[in-house]
């Protein structure tokens, strides 16, 4: 059985948190200019909020790696639910050392510890979907950016019913709210453009139209991770006509029965 | 890899569906417009047959004033001569319309319409109580000197009334150019002696529609009045090649004997 292009080209849209597959849309680097400059501010706190899909992750993810050779960064890609494992991480990241494991780090100790800090050191933190934190935890974190010598850059899930809710939260304990949103339809094609052009699949990329980008965030609403995962079972369904009946896909433009055999697969149209 | 036959019948499906959706829409669109068009087509029509109910019920009223006031009075411009032509041949069917035009014919007709219509004869028997008021007695008249006086002025007053019928008919035509009213006033001089007028009035009727018999009747009857024979034999002869009514050939055949 021969190889087809599309199995390399439906793996682009596998939905990773990588900073090789980061696109720069207009909206995005907007977004990530703010945070840069939040950063830079004497901020305690700084959300980065947003309904999933959205690049929170993929920003977060950036900022580390664009930033972790000028300052002292560190990255929780993913919740540490157990404040005591909490606790021991935020230690070892700041001391450098590592704590046995029948050791557990002091709040307070910790607290003392940032203190002594103070005007020496800035410790950043990036905390990815800290809506899995407790509130007691959500607290201590507080009490730990309050001693100015640590700060914390979180992100949370914005949903229908909990965004409020989570505004309210913590409205009285953020200094900078940078709320991200869905990609419009110029972001969409220019998006999905960029991430087959930069690995090499030009032809690929001249084949979608503007149809079709209206039709994809038809579906997907601009949401970058729907986007991804519709990409991925088009291309999934070219990869099967490819090898078994090429002739279905000799067309220059992407095939709307494909676009829509995607679609029902994933569940956006309803047979 | 995704199983794409299956796939596939799924989309078959889908496809189908959406194509069924769009003609029951497309269906639902083209009856809404035909019905819309129908329900106007419709009302059009009721609108249409208020119209030609009304032209009915104002004749019914001329009869008793006669007056003649149709329906198409309104159209005196010569550019809608047509209209008036074609709804002449509507008037034609309209029965109560033809009294007009024959006073000979109708006075029969009426003659068997009042043994019919109950009403009639209630008029049959006031004009019977009336004549024989006629029949009084001498003394019963020096008695109701009073009365007969009264009388007198009615009989004035109906002939006022009857030269004003010619100049209301006048001004109604001013008004509305009808070519009926026209050979109205024209009959009406013709009754009157006045064959001149007649003529006048019978050219007019003509000019505007020279489709009217009565107008071609009344113009050679006219003719004939005024001792221009020939004339009129010839306007009848030709009008009568084109047409070739029985009325028109009754009047040559009256005309040519003298009979008239």
């Amino acid at each position: 059985m021969r190889r087809s292009k599309y199995s390399d080209i439906k793996n682009i849209f596998i939905d990773t948190v990588d900073n090789d597959n980061f696109v720069e849309l207009e909206s995005t680097i907007f977004n990530y200019r703010i945070l840069e400059e939040s950063l830079n501010k004497p901020l305690k706190m700084i959300l980065l909020f947003g309904k999933p899909g959205t690049g929170k992750s993929m920003i977060l993810n950036r900022l580390y790696h664009n930033l972790k050779v000028s300052r002292e960064i560190h990255y929780f890609e993913a919740p540490i639910l157990s404040e005591k494992e909490f606790l021991k991480n935020i230690y070892e990241s700041i001391s450098s050392k590592s704590i046995p494991q029948n050791m557990r780090v002091n709040f307070d100790g910790l607290l003392k510890y940032c203190k002594q800090l103070k005007g020496k050191r800035e410790i950043v933190f990036l905390l990815d979907e800290c809506q899995l934190y407790s509130e007691a935890l959500m607290e201590k974190i507080r009490l730990l950016s309050d001693t100015r010598v640590v700060k914390f850059v979180i992100t949370l899930h914005k949903t229908e019913n909990e965004d409020i809710i989570a505004k309210e939260h913590f409205k009285t304990r953020i200094w900078e709210i940078v709320e991200l949103k869905n990609a419009s339809m110029e972001d969409l094609e220019v998006y999905i453009q960029k991430k087959l052009i930069k690995k090499g699949y030009i032809e690929v990329a001249n084949m979608i139209t503007q149809k079709d980008i209206k039709f994809i965030h038809t579906y997907t609403k601009g949401n970058f991770r729907e986007t991804n995962k519709f990409l991925y079972v088009i291309y999934n369904i070219y990869e099967y006509y490819d090898i078994y009946k090429p002739k279905k896909i000799m067309g220059k433009k992407l095939s709307k029965k494909i676009l829509e055999m995607a679609a029902i697969k994933i569940g956006y149209i309803h047979d | 890899m995704i199983n794409t036959k299956e796939l596939e019948k799924r989309w078959l499906k889908y496809k189908t569906k959406s194509y069924l959706l769009l003609l029951f829409i497309i269906t639902i669109v083209v009856l809404l417009i035909y019905g819309g068009y129908y329900i106007l087509y419709k009302l059009d029509l009721n609108i249409d047959r208020e119209k030609n109910i009304k032209p009915t019920a104002d004749v019914k009223m001329v009869k008793d004033k006669n007056i003649t006031v149709t329906n198409l009075a309104s159209f005196p411009t010569p550019i809608k001569k047509d209209i008036e032509v074609k709804s002449d041949d509507n008037i034609v069917s309209l029965s109560p319309i033809i009294p007009i035009v024959d006073i000979d014919s109708e006075t029969a007709k009426s003659k068997t319409v009042k043994k019919v219509t109950p009403k009639r004869k209630r008029v049959k028997k006031r004009l019977v109580k009336a004549k024989k008021s006629n029949y009084l007695t001498p003394d019963e008249l020096k008695e109701n000197k009073v009365t007969n006086l009264k009388d007198k002025k009615k009989k004035i007053n109906f002939k006022t009334s009857s030269s004003n019928y010619i100049e209301i008919m006048k001004e109604k035509f001013h008004k509305n150019r009808n070519p009926r009213e026209a050979i109205l006033i024209a009959k009406a001089y013709y009754r009157a002696g006045d064959y001149k007028k007649s003529e006048e009035w019978a050219l007019k009727a003509n000019n505007l529609n020279n489709n009217l018999e009565e107008s071609w009747l009344l113009f050679a009857k006219s003719k004939n009045a005024l001792g221009k024979q020939e004339e009129a034999l010839k306007i009848l002869i030709a009008y009568y090649n084109k047409t070739k009514s029985p009325k028109v050939k009754l009047l040559i055949e009256k005309i040519s004997s003298k009979s008239i």
